[in-house]
Parts: C-alpha cells; sequence; structure tokens
C-alpha cells in the first residue's frame, strides 16, 4: 500500500507539474538561503490572495465558459467596501479602544466585502451573461470575453467617476507588532491575512467535495448537457458560481486593503497575476490554482528581488509564453476540452 | 443613341466602383470627408485634429475588424503592435537620422514579422489563448519600453521628428484619410478573393472549414499578420504626427477604444467602424472636453455601448443600415446607397 503511494507520487514528480512544484520550492530555498527568508514569506503571503482570486476566475472559465476580463475589477470593489466599512468603524476604535470591535472589525469589513462582491457578481450574471446567453450561444467565450472587457472598462472609470483617483487605503487592520518568522519580520496583518485566505480556500474546498451544490456546480463544470438532464438547476449554478467567483475576489481585494489602496486600477495586476496562474495551470483548473498562485508570486518575488522592479510583467509573460508553446493545456493539465481546436 | 452612352459610361463607373469595392454613397462620403476641413465648424484646427484622431481610430478599426470579424481571434494587443511599429519608426529616424516615410514602411514590416512570430505560436490554440497572448504580449513590451531608457527614454517620452514641416494639421489629415481608404480597399480586396472566403469559413465554423480542406492555421497566420503590418503602419503615422511617443501607447484601454469602434460600427463589415468613427470619436471628444469636471464619464459610455451593442444588436451599425437603409423604395436612392442596380 505504501510502496505503490510512493509510487504514485513519484510519477507526478516525473509529470510537468511535479517538475515545476519540485523546482520551485528548491528555488525558493535557494533564494531564501541567498538573499534572506524574508522573499518565502512574501512569496507565501501574495501567492495565497493571489490563489483566491486564480481561484475565482478558475471557478468561473471552468462553470461558466466566461474568460473573465473583469475580475480585477471586484478585487477593486472588495477593497473599496473594505475601506469604507473599516475606516469609520476605526475611528470608533479611536475614541473606545477596548472594545470587543478591536478584533473584530477588519473581518466586518471583509465579510462586507464578499457580500458586496456577491451581489456585484450576481448582477453580472442578471445583467449581461445572462442576457448574452438568451441571445447567442456561437463564439461564446470570444463575445463573453468581450463583454468583461466592456466591464472592467465601466467599473475603473464608474469608481473614478464616483469616488475620484485618489488613494483610499488603510495603514493597518490588527496592528501591533511584527511575529519573528525565520528571521524575517512579518506583520501580524499580513499572517491573519494569509490565515484567512488559506480558510476560505479550505471551506470553499470543503464546499465544492461535500455539498450536494458544490457536487452540482462540478457536474454543470464537466457537462452542462449531462447536468441538465439529471434535473440540475442550470441557471441557479451559474448564478451562484458567478457571486462565489467574484466573492473570493473581492475577499482578496479587501484582506489586502492595508498592502493596496484602493483606486480605480487596483485590478489590473491582480488580474494579469491571475491569468497568468490560470494559464500556468490549464484553463478552469480549479484544483492546481493554489499551488499556482504560490508559483507565479514567487516567480515575482524573484524577479523583483533579481532583476529589479518594472521586469515583473516582462518576465512572467516570457515564461508563460514558453509554457504555451510547450504544453498550452497547462502545467497540470486542464479539464477543459479543446485547447487545441485545430 | 444618348442614353445609351450614358448607360456605357454609368456601367464603367459602376465597375470601377465595384473594383474598388465602394458604393455610390461611399464615394459620396469619401468626397465630404476630404472638403469637411473647409466647411465652417469643422475648419478650426482642433476640430481637424479631431478628425485625423478620428480617421486614426477609423483606420485602426478596419485593421481590427479584419481579424476580429474574419478569423473570429481577438488581437487583444493591437496598440502593442501599433506601438512597436511606431517606436521602431521614430528610434530609427532619431537615431539614424532616416526619413520618417522609410522609417513608417520598415516600422510596419517589424509589426508584421513580429505579428508573424505571435501568430505562429499561439494561432494553432483556440482563440482565447490569442487574445491572453497578445494581451501578455502588450504588457510586457509596455514593461520593456519603460524599462529601456537608455533606447526608448522610458516615461519621459520619445521625441519623434514630424512627417511635414508645417504646423497646420491638413496634409495630416490627407494623408490618413487617404491611408484609411487604401487600407479599406486593399483588406476588402483580400477578403473578397478565395483566401477571404477561407477566412470567413474558418471564423463561421472551423470543422467545416477544415473538412473542406483549408488550413486553419495557415489562413490565421496571413490574415493575422496583414492586420499587424497595419497596425505597424499606422503607429508610424502616430509617431511622426503627435511627435511623442509614451509606453502608455502600448496599453489595453486603448486597444479598448478601437474595439469598441470596430464592435459599434459592425463586425466583420470593415467599413462600418471606419463610418462609425467619425461620428463617435467627435461626440466622445466634445463630451470629454465639455465636461471635464466628470472625468472618465466617454470611457464609461464606451463600455456600456460596446456591452449593449454585443447582446442586444450583436450586427452593430453595418447590420442596422443593411436591414433598415440600404434598400428604400426610391430606385435612385437604393442605387446610391447600396449600388445595386434593377436588372
Amino acid at each position: 500500500m505504501t510502496e505503490s503511494k510512493t509510487g504514485t507520487v513519484i510519477v507526478w514528480m516525473k509529470s510537468a507539474g511535479g517538475i515545476t512544484v519540485t523546482l520551485s520550492i528548491l528555488i525558493a530555498i535557494i533564494a531564501g538561503i541567498d538573499s534572506g527568508p524574508y522573499i518565502i514569506v512574501n512569496t507565501i503571503v501574495t501567492g495565497g490572495m493571489l490563489a483566491l482570486v486564480a481561484l475565482g476566475l478558475a471557478l468561473i472559465f471552468g462553470v461558466m465558459n466566461i474568460p473573465m476580463f473583469a475580475h480585477g475589477e471586484f478585487f477593486m470593489i472588495g477593497s473599496l467596501t473594505a475601506y469604507y466599512i473599516f475606516t469609520p468603524l476605526a475611528e470608533y476604535l479611536n475614541t473606545s479602544p477596548n472594545s470587543l470591535l478591536a478584533a473584530t472589525a477588519p473581518l466586518i469589513a471583509i465579510l462586507g466585502a464578499m457580500i458586496v462582491g456577491a451581489v456585484a457578481g450576481l448582477l453580472c450574471e442578471l445583467l449581461i451573461f445572462s442576457q448574452l446567453r438568451k441571445r447567442s450561444r456561437e463564439n461564446w467565450v470570444m463575445n463573453s470575453f468581450l463583454l468583461t472587457v466592456g466591464l472592467s472598462v465601466v467599473l475603473i472609470n464608474a469608481h473614478q467617476l464616483l469616488f475620484g483617483t485618489e488613494f483610499k487605503g488603510i495603514v493597518r487592520y490588527w496592528g501591533g507588532r511584527p511575529t519573528e518568522i525565520m528571521g524575517a519580520f512579518v506583520s501580524r496583518d499580513r499572517i491573519l491575512v494569509f490565515v484567512l485566505a488559506m480558510v476560505v480556500v479550505g471551506v470553499f474546498w470543503l464546499f465544492m467535495k461535500y455539498t450536494s451544490t458544490g457536487r452540482a456546480i462540478r457536474a454543470v463544470s464537466q457537462d452542462q448537457t449531462g447536468a441538465l438532464m439529471v434535473g440540475i438547476n442550470i441557471n441557479g449554478i451559474l448564478l451562484l458560481t458567478m457571486a462565489l467567483g467574484c466573492a473570493l475576489s473581492a475577499i482578496a481585494g479587501a484582506g489586502l486593503l492595508f498592502l493596496y489602496p484602493s483606486y480605480p486600477a487596483v485590478g489590473l495586476e491582480p488580474l494579469y497575476l491571475a491569468w497568468f496562474v490560470v494559464i500556468l495551470v490549464g484553463l478552469g483548473n480549479t484544483a492546481f490554482a493554489l499551488v499556482g498562485g504560490f508559483i507565479v508570486a514567487l516567480i515575482k518575488a524573484l524577479t523583483v528581488e533579481y532583476i529589479g522592479a518594472g521586469w515583473d510583467f516582462v518576465i512572467p509573460s516570457l515564461l508563460i509564453t514558453v509554457v504555451l508553446v510547450f504544453k498550452p493545456s497547462g502545467l497540470f493539465g486542464s479539464e477543459v476540452r479543446g485547447v487545441l481546436d485545430l | 443613341m444618348k442614353t445609351n452612352d450614358s448607360n456605357m459610361e454609368s456601367g464603367l463607373a459602376d465597375r470601377i466602383m465595384d473594383r474598388l469595392c465602394l458604393t455610390p454613397a461611399a464615394v459620396a462620403g469619401i468626397i465630404l470627408l476630404f472638403v469637411i476641413p473647409f466647411i465652417p465648424p469643422f475648419n478650426q484646427q482642433y476640430m481637424i485634429r479631431w478628425l485625423v484622431a478620428a480617421a486614426l481610430i477609423g483606420a485602426n478599426a478596419i485593421a481590427f475588424d479584419f481579424t476580429i470579424g474574419f478569423i473570429n481571434i481577438v488581437n487583444f494587443g493591437y496598440y502593442a503592435f501599433l506601438g512597436f511599429g511606431g517606436y521602431t519608426s521614430a528610434i530609427l529616424a532619431v537615431n539614424l537620422g532616416l526619413s520618417p516615410w522609410i522609417g513608417m514602411i520598415i516600422g510596419a514590416l517589424f509589426s508584421g514579422v513580429l505579428g508573424l512570430l505571435t501568430g505562429l505560436l499561439t494561432l494553432r490554440l483556440r482563440g482565447i489563448f490569442a487574445a491572453c497572448m497578445t494581451w501578455f504580449l502588450g504588457l510586457a513590451m509596455m514593461g520593456l519600453i519603460t524599462k529601456m531608457v537608455w533606447l526608448t527614454r522610458g516615461p519621459l517620452g520619445l521625441r519623434c521628428p514630424q512627417l511635414f514641416e508645417t504646423s497646420s494639421n491638413l496634409p495630416y489629415y490627407y494623408l490618413i484619410l487617404s491611408l484609411l481608404i487604401v487600407i479599406y480597399i486593399s483588406t476588402k480586396w483580400v477578403t473578397r478573393s478565395n483566401m477571404g472566403l477561407a477566412f470567413k469559413a474558418i471564423g463561421q465554423n472551423m470543422e467545416a472549414a477544415r473538412t473542406s480542406g483549408i488550413n486553419p492555421v495557415f489562413y490565421r497566420i496571413v490574415n493575422f499578420t496583414l492586420s499587424c503590418t497595419i497596425a505597424g503602419l499606422l503607429g508610424g503615422f502616430y509617431a511622426h504626427y503627435y511627435g511623442v511617443l509614451t509606453p502608455e501607447l502600448l496599453h489595453t484601454t486603448k486597444t479598448v477604444e478601437v474595439l469598441a469602434v470596430a464592435y459599434i460600427g459592425g463586425r466583420g463589415s470593415l467599413w462600418g467602424g471606419a463610418f462609425i468613427a467619425f461620428p463617435f470619436i467627435i461626440t466622445m471628444e466634445l463630451i470629454r472636453s465639455s465636461l471635464s469636471e466628470l472625468p472618465g464619464l466617454n470611457l464609461i459610455i464606451y463600455g456600456l455601448m460596446l456591452m449593449l451593442v454585443m447582446i442586444y444588436y450583436p450586427g452593430g451599425f453595418a447590420e442596422f443600415f443593411n436591414t433598415y437603409l440600404a434598400k428604400p423604395k426610391n430606385r435612385f436612392l437604393r442605387y446610391f446607397l447600396s449600388g445595386i442596380k434593377d436588372s
């Protein structure tokens, strides 16, 4: 039994995905020894949040077949909501510090962002995608992609019009003394936010794996017609998926508010990186989005460390190109059919 | 005898128009565009500047529509190819003192080669991969240009020589208008040929196209390369008209502008985008200059228009024109609008 298990592990290690993961871990360790463990810590914290954004993106692509270009805008909506919830709470806390709110205010902000993100996702599905679905299913992927492009432009500029272009950020969520991990000082906010991200991923995984709704979502992602035949309410599932995906992105935006202040185009960077992740692991592959998030975060951290800031789009783009040339279905393979439509 | 003569003449005119893929209405429109800089509200220099911008967007929309409307590939890094051509031309002019006219052509060739390479890499994959790859390419090139300060002066902007030795915008307007017409006619020729038939087949039904013996990758690459070459040429014009290039030029928001115009004009029609660019861009500029306290409003209108057209009227203006306007009862009007004569 144990032997066969190690056997499968070795087989997996020899696959493209296994090689990448092993290499990434090795590189991370070498870089950590070479220039300090803060690289590893940075990678893990940003990777966790990136994984949330990428997870939503992969979910929406896998289930609804929508290549979401406006996903970063839900990140922006999340951070904006968290800002407007947290700032008044923080002011209140300044007058009465030791109340119960001190520990829960950030959680309230993030929860609020999640709800607003989910509602925004619902509205998008109802007002935009279901309308398109009713009218035309031809060239669905391309048309829905262009729709999300329009949506992204509208949301970015609506933010600019309604809330202005200035940075709306906060200094800290919980604050407190930074903790020392492996010789690197990490602020408590980062640790707690990382823990939060992992909890969200865990809950999401449990939801997808063990609830009947989660099973229905997976069924729809595998075969929509089949799912319809066994009596799954497709429209409801699509609505729920959109809300879930957008809520994940909004949570990431709210969680990272102390690092990325909210401004109109704040969502672009997470969007690019999330797309890198999704293409790296294979379009629509939700299971490995988590791993991909850490890999891309590592690539970004290494680029900034060894080549310099400003190159952090150039190098990942080149790497993604290489991946696309040699393994178009992504490093971990993809369940979505027809990568090569020729 | 006389009527026969005039029939012969109109027959020749028809044949010429047919060869040039124009209808009488289009010829009238082109003549109007040529004289419009002398008609009062448009004879101000700032108005001519807007007209140049509109013609540039219109020409871009044709090249963009050539890809999206026929082979169903979104070149999401369109402005990366445009910027690449522009930067090539500008760098050649600044560092080697090459004439901007030659530089524009070299820039176009460079963009074409870049398009060919990108096409070879991505066009064998599903359309969405090409969209993503060109998008990432645009990002990477924007980063590169920002970082290669010694060559491109990065975010400071690269100053490049102008095409004409005058401060007037008029010669530029006529140049871009001629380019627009040449681009329209040449792309229309291609789409009318057998190759254009293959493009349409690929865009509509890949399986059926392959069954009829069409090699989709080959045709996709040809189409994509051609579109990128045009982008490079227009990039050269952009560089030597505005006289300054910044990495922001390669940003996706610019591509979205062209995308919106191409879609509102009518996907797959080629002329729709070129036509709609003029009223649309001028309205947008008016909104932007009169409502400057509401920044971003014009872009919201762009996005909303794009979404509305895509959901509710995917044919855009061209379909509207063809269904409602092109075939009126009056015979003369019908000939004028659609170029079809009753037999």
